[in-house]
């Protein structure tokens, strides 16, 4: 999670992909390769570091399979009042 | 048991077996009728097709489709009938958030093998689908209505163009009602698929890529014809039918019938004639994109989806298919996977790599010859493929090959310990290219 209560994730459109793995060797922190050379990822909530690896991926995939979300996540603040977190 | 006195031979002369009255009291939406256990949805006994006057003097004439009508299908409850369950009030509001040219589709492409509960309403009431179609049509503003089907559905098909053209010759004021036949692959009635046919592309699923929601690219929704059928229903203000449709698999045939939501799974396999020898082993709900369950599972359970969602399983699209004692699961598995590899648009690495690799780990275990490695291997690649497709399509697989290794856990045991069952040669249910 970002400071600005959003997450970043990195995607793949599977139908794309190729497998030709270039992204695994520029980003081996977000994602790995499966037995038949297909991408997993495997960081959920992108950090700043993964991020920026995660962009590389994007960038350099031949096949543009690759995206990044982002999804805003509502913050302690934003909710409506009453509701508390069940602990 | 012995095997000998349960099993039940397929090319036996049919029975007279036909829905138990009991089963078939509330026909609300359709007349139960017995079809072959395999092909297309021609009754055995000639059903009545309802013209468009016999509709309107039993339901009243289609209300115009206004916008409000997405408060009255959220009022009435109604999801979607392909399978999935979703509401079709979020489907028809994320729709209505973009904003280029619309395509409102009703999917009649019913690609689970077993499944002939579509093809069976569409043949009684096509006047049914074709006001929820047009409902949908007006309601969201949309610039095509298309009934899409296999293209080898000819009986279903040939009823659809009566029916369009007895409304054209009616001169009904409404969105013009376009057939249009697709290929008859098992993903081609996969609803990303036909978005992309319909929109000039090849029938293949597609990924969901995100969209600006200001953009104007062009939009389809899909629903299920039972689905549409309904909404043209709860539009004239009936009020949801308390109803599901079933195709079970019998012995010698498939029955297409219409139970009370909540009828226990007993009576349902009474009805068809399953119970007469003792229960069966365990069933497989939802079709060959289903899930097992165990009789012990299922001997107290109703067809009622949040009830069987909350023991984690689903009817998915009303496909109930028993197998008997002395049939073996797991050689039924891994012929269903195979099928199910064999249907791959093979466009995902994960899904074209990883089924065939799903049934060459299944067929082992139902060879029984499966070693420690391989069945590693297979659990590793559950867990490899699961979620990794565009579609659905493998995650189906692998649910299906996940229920059969808890519900025939003991059959597990037998066929690793080198014990497999007698009948893991042979295949009892009807899967495409299963008897080898």
């Amino acid at each position: 999670m970002t400071k600005h209560g959003s997450t970043s994730r990195l995607r793949i459109d599977a139908a794309a992909c190729d497998g030709i793995g270039v992204c695994a060797h520029l980003a081996s922190e977000v994602l790995e390769l499966d037995r038949w050379g297909f991408p997993i990822i495997t960081a959920r909530d992108l950090s700043r570091g993964e991020l920026s690896a995660a962009k590389r991926a994007v960038r350099a995939c031949p096949r543009k399979a690759l995206w990044i979300e982002t999804t805003a996540v509502p913050s302690v603040v934003q909710r409506a009042p009453g509701v508390t977190t069940p602990f | 048991m012995t095997s000998d006195e349960l099993t039940m031979d397929q090319r036996r002369a049919p029975a007279p077996v036909a829905p138990d009255a009991s089963l078939v009291r509330q026909a609300l939406l359709l007349h139960g009728v017995q079809i072959d256990r395999v092909g297309e949805a021609d009754p055995w006994e000639p059903a009545a097709v309802e013209h468009l006057e016999h509709l309107v003097g039993r339901v009243g004439p289609r209300p115009y489709g206004s916008v409000d009508l997405i408060t009255v299908i959220e009022r009435a409850g109604l999801t979607g009938h392909g399978g999935a369950h979703v509401p079709a009030a979020a489907k028809w509001r994320k729709t209505l958030r973009g904003g280029g040219p619309l395509t409102v589709v009703a999917n009649g492409a019913e690609s689970e093998p077993l499944s002939a509960k579509d093809a069976t309403l569409m043949r009684q009431r096509p006047h049914l689908v074709l006001d929820g179609l047009a409902l949908a049509a007006e309601a969201l503003g949309a610039d095509r209505a298309v009934v899409w089907l296999h293209g080898d559905d000819h009986g279903t098909a040939a009823t659809l163009q009566g029916a369009i053209a007895e409304r054209r010759a009616a001169r009904l004021h409404e969105p013009a009602l376009e057939l249009v036949m697709g290929p008859s692959h098992y993903l081609s009635g996969e609803s990303s698929a036909i978005t992309r046919a319909l929109q000039g592309g090849p029938t293949l699923p597609t990924a969901r890529r995100p969209q600006d929601p200001r953009s104007r690219s062009p939009r389809t929704l899909v629903h299920n014809v039972e689905t549409l059928a309904r909404l043209a229903l709860v539009a004239r203000g009936y009020p949801p039918l308390p109803t599901m449709l079933l195709t079970v698999l019998t012995p010698v045939s498939r029955m297409v019938f219409e139970v009370p939501r909540g009828t226990p799974v007993v009576d349902v396999l009474e009805g068809t004639g399953w119970l007469r020898n003792g229960p069966p082993q365990a069933v497989l709900l939802g079709g060959y994109g289903g899930q097992w369950a165990s009789w012990r599972d299922l001997r107290s359970a109703t067809f009622d989806e949040p009830a069987l969602r909350a023991a984690g399983l689903s009817i998915g699209a009303g496909v109930v298919a028993p197998i008997a004692h002395g049939a073996c699961g797991l050689a039924e598995t891994a012929a269903i996977t195979a099928y199910l590899a064999s249907m791959s648009a093979r466009q995902c690495g994960p899904c074209l790599f990883g089924l065939p690799a799903l049934t060459d780990g299944m067929r082992a275990l139902a060879a029984g010859d499966a070693s420690r490695r391989e069945r590693a291997q297979l659990l590793e690649d559950l867990r490899l493929v699961e979620g990794r497709g565009a579609c659905h399509h493998p995650d189906g697989a692998t649910r299906l090959i996940a229920s059969a290794l808890e519900t025939f856990e003991h059959d597990v045991v037998e066929h690793v310990a080198g014990r497999p069952c007698h009948e893991s040669g042979r295949i009892s249910l009807p899967v495409p290219g299963g008897h080898r």
